[in-house]
């Protein structure tokens, strides 16, 4: 009998306690992830409709637009959205494990994909930058030796699109300066509260191919109106091609962003739910097993002084 | 026919409906859908949309900038920045936002070009607003 029982009765309390937190963490993450999850798939209509006029109108012609021109990849940007803070699970980590397999095959991630089989081979030397959403994407440039442009750290826990104006200009002014070739987003897609993978998509310049690698992947909302597309060419445009374009496009760069933000933050609360529940799941089994420590103890200390009284009487007799 | 009507924005659909015409601000000027529409795509512009509904009655939607898409077989979507029904629209709110953004014009020597358009989108678009809200007003409050 080694064990004192006031030390393990501290123990219980102090694990109680813990669960208490992460058990109320759960529920707030819970309610959070609820919100974020509702306002990610009311995004996605939008932009799957964008991405499908977009795709309809790349088909007419190859309009001279500065934001769809393909050119040799000397410089990429890598925008890494993560989170603010910590205590959830594998959140992060996933997307800084994502970063670090794209990052070994520099030439592959820089190519621009035209259709399948057409690319343009970026130049041999490529530079990448990251951007990071979220404090904890400084991490990804530091243990990858990358040079961080710009962190955006101050997002609200529910972004909303005016707070995504400032990264998608940002991004936008540097392809136009030419400082970079391409621009692609890494985020985590929300499938649903257990599935959440890492994904990488292209925002900048805008091509045909990625766009129905997306549409794809976006629930189709509304299948059934583009089972017989109009051909784009009865369309009329008002007031002409370029002023729509000139609409559209910037339009569809922030809207990606925007959306690619929701479904990080949708995955995150998610991720931050099941972590926060295996946590209280754990100090659930903890308590149990102290709580057997514990009376295994008591039941001891209870024997030894029974068997102590039983022997002093013996000895008084 | 009636038309398939659908208005969406970044935060999701506001308004799906069945609907007999509607009146929708371009950039060209306003604009009337009526079933079987060519198909077109346009630009919006701030304004005020009136919605008439199969029963007869109307809506009336403050919308800020965005496109529109009309398809051939009477499906009309509308991508707007934002879309307002005029019932929720929160009046002293909109002439707050709009007499700040005023302020900020005067000053606009100040102002770099992008700031001054972005103001003035917004002027646009608080000056829709009010304009639905307040005729909802009058016509439901008095």
């Amino acid at each position: 009998m080694a064990v004192s029982t006031k030390a393990i009765n501290a123990r219980i309390k102090s694990v109680k306690n813990t669960k208490k937190i992460t058990k109320a963490m759960e529920m707030v993450s819970a309610a959070k992830m609820r919100r974020a999850v509702d306002a990610a798939l009311s995004t996605r209509m939008y932009a799957s409709l964008c991405l499908e006029i977009l795709s309809h109108l790349a088909r007419v012609d190859e309009p001279n637009f500065p934001l769809l021109e393909k050119r040799p990849v000397k410089n990429m940007l890598l925008i890494a959205i993560s989170s603010n803070r910590g205590l959830c699970g594998s959140f992060n980590a996933n997307v800084i494990k994502r970063c670090g397999v794209l990052l070994q095959d520099k030439q592959n991630l820089s190519k621009h994909r035209i259709t399948n089989d057409f690319e343009i081979e970026p130049e041999s030397d490529v530079k990448i930058d990251v951007l990071g959403i979220g404090k904890k994407s400084a991490l990804i440039a530091k243990r990858n030796g990358l040079d961080l442009v710009a962190v955006f750290d101050k997002l609200s826990e529910k972004p909303t699109y005016e707070d995504v104006l400032p990264i998608s200009n940002m991004v936008v002014d540097l392809f136009l300066k030419k400082k970079y070739e391409k621009i692609a987003v890494v985020y985590t897609h929300f499938g649903s509260t257990l599935v959440q993978t890492v994904k990488i998509r292209q925002l900048l310049p805008i091509s045909e191919h990625d766009l129905e690698k997306t549409l794809q992947q976006l629930p189709k909302e509304m299948d059934e109106s583009y089972k017989d597309p109009f051909p784009i060419e009865n369309y009329l445009f008002e007031p002409d091609l370029e002023t729509i374009l000139n609409t559209i496009i910037p339009r569809l760069v922030e809207v990606q962003l925007f959306e690619t933000i929701l479904e990080s933050a949708a995955s995150e609360h998610s991720a931050r739910m099941v972590a926060m529940k295996n946590a209280s799941e754990a100090a659930s089994d903890m308590i149990g097993s102290l709580t057997l420590t514990f009376n295994k103890a008591r039941q001891a200390a209870i024997t030894q002084e029974i068997s102590e009284i039983a022997g002093g009487a013996a000895a008084l007799e | 026919m009636p038309i398939d009507f659908k208005i969406v924005t970044p935060y999701g659909v506001t308004y799906s409906d069945e609907i007999e015409k509607v009146s929708i601000p371009t950039t060209n000027g306003m604009i009337t859908v009526c079933e079987r529409h060519a198909p077109l795509i346009s630009v919006l512009q701030s304004g005020e949309m009136n919605v008439h509904k199969v029963d007869g009655s109307t809506i009336n939607v403050a919308v800020s900038g965005g496109f529109l898409e009309i398809q051939s077989d009477s499906r009309v979507y509308i991508m707007a920045d934002t879309a307002e029904r005029a019932e929720e629209i929160d009046l002293s709110r909109a002439q707050d936002a709009l007499k700040r953004a005023e302020e900020l014009l005067k000053n606009e020597d100040k102002l770099a070009d992008v700031d001054f358009a972005l103001l003035q989108a917004k002027i646009e678009k608080e000056l829709a607003r009010i304009h639905v809200g307040s005729k909802y007003r009058e016509v439901h409050l008095n």
